[in-house]
């Protein structure tokens, strides 16, 4: 017989998880950078590496219409990077599909 | 007892009886119509009976139930009857007067009753003139609580105030208190505009960056580390003391960078006071406030994922 409550649950394995992913304090920084002339990149830097990042740029692309891809990096995990100032639309995006609460993103950039 | 009921009774009868003919005329005055002056009296004679039975009756009862027993009986017939039956345009008058009327009704009961005499005594006189009336509550209110100011929304209303309007009536009555605090809040900081130039189309100049730096009591490096990380790019200061940024960027937006500079490294977490100084302590930034004593950390400057923007060739023939 074994008591149930005490049983090989580990309630900071997600504590544990982020700790190495360097996801530093929680939050979602979402990145604006310039490229050559006006062209502009967004990148979302934070997700919880329990989403499929792949899917979620997939869906990002359509909504958005521009392109992206995920970039695995080895400090900051997978990184998300989508052309254009992307940043208004992915906050909206990410609180929408309840990814991230409003006060979890933090935008970076002018 | 015997003689408080004694001095008590005739001026309440008295006043019942101004007030009867003075509240007909009023109600005239704002309805304008027959049938709603008719109902009007009807309540105010029916209430007038009431109070006059339950004098009789109370004489033994404590003084200060029966004024609340009164009061409520008052105010009943006259919220309901009259509600239903007035007019929209003399409606709204007569509604402030009303919620002026049991507003006043509520505070008396809450007194005790040393103080009831005079402010029935008031109320009576009040009831002559609707104007008045409204005047006097104003003046009243101001007797009773200085602080209560006339913009408080929620005087002459039955409802709960809000969350906000407590913080509006608070903040009043600080400023009211404290007037040198209000200087402190007008106290602004005062900073010149970032000059920023176009060098070409790939960069661009931050010309009186180490002055602001200056003014803003920090070292040009830690800000130099923010407008970096923030606007994802490089660049450096230059020999004179103008930083250049690499990419094109306008006034407008270094302006916004540096507005989220000073808001999280310049004041005060909670006084807003300008007047602080960093410090590093054991790899963290602790800013303290020279104004109010208060120290918290604040968060470290990272430039974090950097995509790579520069053309993969040109990386390639660096590194190898
Ligand atoms: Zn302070």
């Amino acid at each position: 017989m074994s008591i149930q409550n005490l049983q090989t649950f580990d309630p900071f394995a997600d504590a544990n998880k982020g700790a190495d992913d360097d996801v530093q304090d929680g939050l979602v920084h979402i990145r604006i950078q310039q490229r050559n002339g006006r062209k502009t990149l967004t990148t979302v830097q934070g997700l919880s590496s329990d989403y499929d990042l792949k899917k979620i740029v997939r869906a990002c692309k359509k909504e958005f219409a521009c392109n992206g891809t995920v970039i695995e990096h080895p400090e900051y995990g997978e990184v998300l990077q989508l052309q254009g100032d992307q940043r208004e639309n992915i906050c909206q995006w990410l609180t929408k599909a309840g990814l991230a609460k409003p006060d979890q993103l933090k935008v970076h950039g002018f | 007892m015997a003689e408080e009921d004694a001095m008590f009774d005739p001026t309440l009868i008295k006043k019942k009886k101004k007030k009867k003919t003075a509240f007909d005329i009023d109600a005239a005055l704002a309805e304008g119509s027959g049938d709603a002056i008719e109902n009007v009296n009807n309540s105010i004679s029916n209430n007038v009976a009431d109070d006059n039975k339950e004098e009789d009756i109370d004489d033994n009862v404590d003084i200060d139930l029966d004024f609340s027993k009164k009061k409520k009986k008052k105010k009943k017939p006259f919220n309901m009857e009259e509600l239903e039956s007035t007019l929209p345009d003399g409606k709204d008058k007569e509604d402030s007067a009303l919620d002026n009327i049991t507003n006043q009704d509520d505070s008396i009961m809450d007194d005790n009753f040393d103080l009831d005499f005079s402010k029935t005594k008031k109320k009576k006189k009040k009831k002559k003139d609707l104007d008045e009336l409204i005047a006097e509550a104003d003046d009243k209110q101001d007797d009773k609580e200085n602080v209560e100011d006339s913009t408080v929304s929620w005087t002459g209303s039955d409802r709960d105030y809000t969350y906000d309007e407590l913080l509006n009536r608070v903040f009043e009555i600080m400023r009211d208190k404290n007037p040198d605090m209000v200087a402190g809040k007008k106290q602004k900081f005062v900073m010149r505009p970032p000059q920023v130039v176009k060098i070409g189309t790939k960069k661009t100049s931050f010309a009186n960056f180490t002055e602001i730096c200056k003014t803003l009591h920090r070292q040009p490096k830690h800000l130099l580390d923010f407008l970096l990380a923030e606007l994802g790019t490089s660049g450096s200061v230059d020999g004179n003391s103008q930083l250049i940024i690499k990419g094109r960027f306008q006034q407008k937006q270094i302006e916004n960078v540096l507005r989220r500079y000073i808001k999280e490294y310049v004041t005060c977490h909670t006084c807003r006071s300008p007047d602080t100084i960093l410090q590093k302590d054991t790899r963290l930034f602790f800013l303290q406030c020279e104004t109010c004593g208060s120290r918290c950390s604040v968060t470290s400057i990272k430039s974090g994922f950097q995509a790579v923007t520069a053309k993969r060739a040109a990386i390639r023939a660096k590194t190898s």
